[in-house]
């Protein structure tokens, strides 16, 4: 205790502690001298890793499941398979405009008029880019997993919030399931499932439940105990007492889990074309073996606004306070335009005139449910009064539903017996392909721009990507065991820290050290570049208007466009190396930084900069001094983010020449060999775990640094 | 009168039972390739169209998911795999000493043929930057022109984009005494990209490829010339010639003996195919579109592959 102080006194100059960053170039100037003496002298001893075969062993147990499982795997499949194909062809063969209706009408009911239109905009995209069938799989995929996810992740959280040994033994397999390459189970999922929707519906739940079960469990346990006691003193049995308060006061939890599972099933939405499962994702990867990258970006637009209408969707679900329609008649609330915009007098007009609109087709909507409901509840109430007046009460208050239903079967009706609807107008569809193919041609030769891109790939290959590469793999093995073990003890604690080092043992043990140290290297890597670049443009969007609201809607691209889409550009612009794989890793996992970046800006109090102004400090001496370590919390949940993402990605990566754990799992995928792939992604897993604990940590320590 | 009634409704019954016979349906997985598309394209409009058949396309990558897909059942018959290019061969296919879980239903017809490649406004030309580029050996003279900021000195070839493949570039390179190294991109999209990238930029490359392919057809490559395939030098020798081969499920020839008799029956050549892949990649024109041209100029051919033809 007393050498720290001293330590520190020593560290401290001009009234700042600098011990850490004195710690952080002790251990680095360590770290090189023993790389420096030792130099890539000791690999993990192959004599060793020779003695271990868990690739064989997983591989004979997939043979030995294949003989007895498959039967079994296979019924479940038909019967998913069945459901998939009734809701796929009810999609295809009905009507467009009633898919229109029945997403945008909860928009609107929801969401308010901005989401509806939003809603009614990307469905009709689809449409638009003639990519109306492929949606429809998808979204019939999507639908089928979500729900199942849904419903086993409700089962799996409520099991884990009463009883904590259970969610102790669950929160492993929880982050293993999200972290594992789906690239690993595609195979298997063949072998068992079959071919097609069935086998993409079981890797989408295992990708995406994990949200659900957690947000479930979070939500349960934090019902305050005085509910539960007051409950408890009416006498409520346990199962009253989940289905009666727990859950329905976990709903807004486990609807955030909710969205985060469509996000993330999503996200998965181009994988499924590997197991043939159709949908948005063929055409995606249909155009990447061809190189055609405008077609791609159609396809992966469609999938962006899918996945923006249906995130907003449910977002919107779970606090259903703000639904449009209950807000008062006499306030002037503006319903498409920004309502700073409310002094302005042309926006008053327009919004007036939606005013009209709006109140009218209420009033419309509103009779026609009227006239419905006396037409069902009246011979209803004649047969028995209390169901009559309860499906009344039901009509009423659904009065959106309703109406949307009966708008439904009014197309279907017309669509049946008036006139076919057919197919979306081919007048509406338009094209991207021509002019983004001509934008990337154009760009892929422009002297200046390639000058550009070489520039930055010397940059982070020469200053990096290299450096980081030599430093990290010629490290000797025993010494990165006891780094990992130092720090962990200190950031997470001694535990944790036992089970990293057996982690890392592990992909030694299984002949993947030097990949694996490749692997951390280039996330490292991509991690410092995520911040290069993240964190000016995170304080620019704190600081500007402008850059957020130019920035937002690129980030929200960013993070649902299937990273297929970008790759063939970033290999044009960038060519075949590992740098083009560190690029691509970037793209991918910068959003987060950059939000939270602004996110932490943004969240201290406007009391700061007056202070700080007072003590006579310029405004970059209040953002370096103050305000940055102050929202260094927020930026290192960033970091956790992207490091996530970043190893998420590395599967992704062999496609434009990366390296490491990832293409390991590219590659034992391509030979059928699920040991192997397995062993490896398992090498993500734990590298995923052990960086996402320690970024956690960091994060909690700094906020408890900071009193918050 | 009543007796030839009969007969009618007897032989029509007849027919539909037949036709019912002939029909059903086949799964089969498109390629990711013009080449393996356009061979499964024309067995489909025969399948289609003269035996009654129904073809299910499946979009998904040709790989060993769609050995496992035929393996169990859910896919009926594939097209063209490449020996060179299919390290699974081994695992399923009975003529490589595999389980016989897949079985070969007759070579394709067309011959594969590997090299290294350049662009020819490397070598020919006013001003092309090697004039004396022909075969592998003069690499090491142009070892400067080839060199990357990865490479280390050394020049940059463009192997094979997957180790599976078992090119053994790398090999090559230290056997033949070639002072440079084999990047290996990972996935073929990326090697064409890559390819087509340095072809617009007029950046000199060196790389792998393999014909018929459509990327000859975009892009104006010559291949350098390599020692002739020799089983006992290799990997110090040029690739053997490819044959690929068509394949399916091993009981499609007891459930549906016609069909797999007529795709063991078809070939198509090199030429043949190579036609339809400039059509189809160069000129823009839509693949169903040139395949029945074809067929229509090539009745005779096609069929004759059907069993019980009378051709």
């Amino acid at each position: 205790m007393r050498q720290k102080s001293r330590y520190r006194e020593f560290c401290t100059y001009a009234g700042t502690d600098y011990s850490l960053f004195a710690t952080i170039a002790l251990s680095f100037a360590f770290s090189l001298l023993v790389w420096f003496l030792t130099h890539g002298q000791f690999a993990f001893p192959k004599a060793v890793s020779e003695q271990f075969h868990f690739a064989q062993s997983i591989n004979n147990g997939e043979k030995w499941l294949q003989k007895n499982l498959r039967e079994y795997t296979r019924a479940v499949s038909s019967v998913i398979g069945a459901i998939l194909e009734s809701i796929e062809l009810f999609l295809w063969f009905k009507p467009w405009p009633i898919i229109v209706i029945a997403i945008g009408l909860p928009a609107l009911a929801y969401g308010g008029l901005r989401l509806a239109l939003l809603a009614v905009f990307g469905v009709m995209f689809w449409g638009m880019m003639d990519m109306w069938d492929p949606a429809m799989s998808t979204l019939a995929l999507m639908g089928v997993s979500v729900v199942f996810s849904i419903f086993l992740g409700v089962i799996v959280g409520v099991m884990c919030s009463q009883n904590d040994l259970v969610e102790a033994f669950v929160k492993p397999i929880l982050d293993t399931m999200q972290t594992m390459p789906a690239f690993v189970y595609l195979l298997p999922a063949i072998i068992f499932f079959g071919i097609g929707g069935p086998s993409a519906t079981m890797a989408i739940i295992i990708y995406a439940m994990p949200p659900v079960v957690r947000l479930t469990n979070l939500g349960i346990r934090q019902v305050p105990e005085t509910t539960i006691e007051s409950a408890q003193s009416y006498g409520t049995t346990r199962m009253q007492m989940l289905t009666k308060v727990q859950l329905p006061q976990a709903l807004p939890s486990i609807m955030l889990g909710v969205n985060q599972t469509i996000m993330m099933a999503l996200g998965l939405a181009v994988l499924a074309t590997f197991i043939g499962a159709g949908g948005l994702g063929e055409e995606v990867w249909k155009a990447l073996r061809k190189l055609k990258v405008g077609w791609s970006l159609e396809g992966g637009l469609c999938i962006v606004f899918m996945a923006i209408i249906f995130d907003r969707l449910s977002l919107a679900m779970s606090k259903p306070a703000s639904s449009g329609l209950l807000v008062d008649p006499s306030q002037m609330t503006f319903r498409l335009l920004p309502q700073k915009w409310v002094h302005w007098a042309p926006a008053r007009m327009v919004e007036i005139g939606i005013g009209w609109v709006w109140d009218f087709v209420v009033r419309c909507s509103g009779f026609v449910v009227h006239i419905a409901c006396a037409g069902v509840c009246w011979p209803l109430e004649k047969v028995n009064k209390t169901v009559g007046q309860s499906v009344r009460r039901w009509m009423r208050a659904h009065g959106i539903l309703v109406f949307g239903l009966l708008l439904i079967l009014a197309i279907l009706a017309w669509d049946t017996w008036v006139a076919k609807i057919g197919y979306f107008p081919k007048s509406l569809q338009f094209t991207l392909r021509g002019p983004v193919d001509n934008a990337v041609d154009w760009l892929a030769v422009n002297p200046t721009f390639i000058g550009f891109t070489k520039g930055l790939r010397a940059f982070i290959y020469l200053y990096v990507l290299n450096p980081l590469d030599k430093f990290i793999v010629g490290l000797p093995w025993w010494y990165v065991l006891a780094v990992f073990f130092v720090v962990v003890w200190r950031s997470v604690g001694i535990g944790f820290a036992f089970v990293t080092v057996a982690m890392l043992l592990f992909t030694g043990l299984a002949g993947l050290w030097g990949i694996t140290m490749y692997t951390l290297a280039s996330t490292l890597a991509s991690i410092t570049i995520c911040l290069l670049f993240g964190l000016p443009l995170g304080i620019l969007s704190a600081q500007s208007k402008v850059v957020d609201s130019v920035l937002t809607p690129i980030l929200d691209a960013m993070q649902t466009m299937p990273a297929f889409v970008y790759l063939i550009p970033v290999l044009m612009f960038f060519g075949g190396n590992p740098v083009t794989a560190v690029i691509a890793t970037v793209i991918y996992a910068i959003p987060p930084m950059i939000r939270m970046t602004k996110l932490g800006l943004q969240q201290l109090p406007e009391e700061i900069n007056e202070v700080s102004r007072m003590f006579g400090s310029t405004s970059l001496q209040t953002l370096l001094k103050v305000k940055l370590p102050m929202a260094s919390p927020s930026i290192m949940l960033g970091v956790n983010q992207a490091v996530v993402m970043a190893l998420a990605m590395q599967v992704i990566t062999p496609l434009v020449a990366g390296l490491g754990l990832g293409k390991e799992v590219f590659h034992a995928m391509n030979t059928a060999d699920t040991g192997r792939g397995l062993v490896a992604g398992i090498g993500i897993v734990l590298l995923a775990i052990v960086l996402d604990r320690l970024t956690q940590a960091w994060t909690r320590n700094q906020r408890y640094a900071l009193g918050l | 009168m009543k007796m030839l009634n009969f007969l009618t409704a007897g032989a029509v019954a007849l027919g539909i039972a037949a036709s019912a016979q002939a029909g059903g349906v086949l799964t089969a997985p498109e390629a990711d390739w013009t080449g393996g598309q356009v061979t499964c394209r024309v067995l489909q409009f025969i399948l289609e169209d003269e035996m009654g058949y129904k073809v299910k396309r499946i979009t998904m990558p040709s790989g060993p998911g769609v050995r496992e897909g035929i393996r169990a059942g859910d896919l009926d018959f594939a097209c063209e795999s490449w020996p060179s290019y299919d390290s699974t061969k081994e695992k399923y296919v009975k003529e490589w000493g595999g389980d016989g879980s897949v079985a070969k239903l007759g070579d394709v017809g067309i011959i594969g043929a590997s090299s290294y490649y350049v662009p020819r406004y490397l070598v020919e030309g006013a001003d092309a930057p090697a004039p004396d580029l022909k075969t592998i050996a003069d690499l090491n003279r142009y070892v400067d022109l080839f060199k990357t900021l990865e490479s280390g000195g050394k020049g940059r070839l463009l192997g094979c984009p997957a180790a599976s493949w078992e090119c053994e570039d790398t090999k090559r390179m230290e056997m033949l005494g070639i002072n440079f190294i084999a990047a290996e991109l990972g996935a073929e999209t990326a090697h064409w990209a890559e390819m087509k990238a340095a072809f617009a930029r007029k950046e000199p490359f060196v790389a792998y490829a393999w014909e018929p392919h459509w990327i000859h057809a975009a892009l104006d490559l010559v291949a350098l010339e390599l020692p002739a395939f020799d089983k006992d030098k290799w990997p110090a020798t040029g690739w053997a010639k490819d044959v690929p081969y068509n394949y399916g499920r091993p009981d499609l020839i007891k459930t549906d003996p016609e069909a797999a008799q007529m795709i063991i029956n078809s070939s198509l050549s090199n030429n043949e195919q190579a036609a339809m892949i400039l059509a189809i990649d160069v000129d823009g024109r839509d693949m169903d579109e040139v395949v029945r041209e074809w067929m229509a100029a090539n009745e005779s051919v096609w069929r004759a592959w059907i069993p019980g033809s009378v051709n």
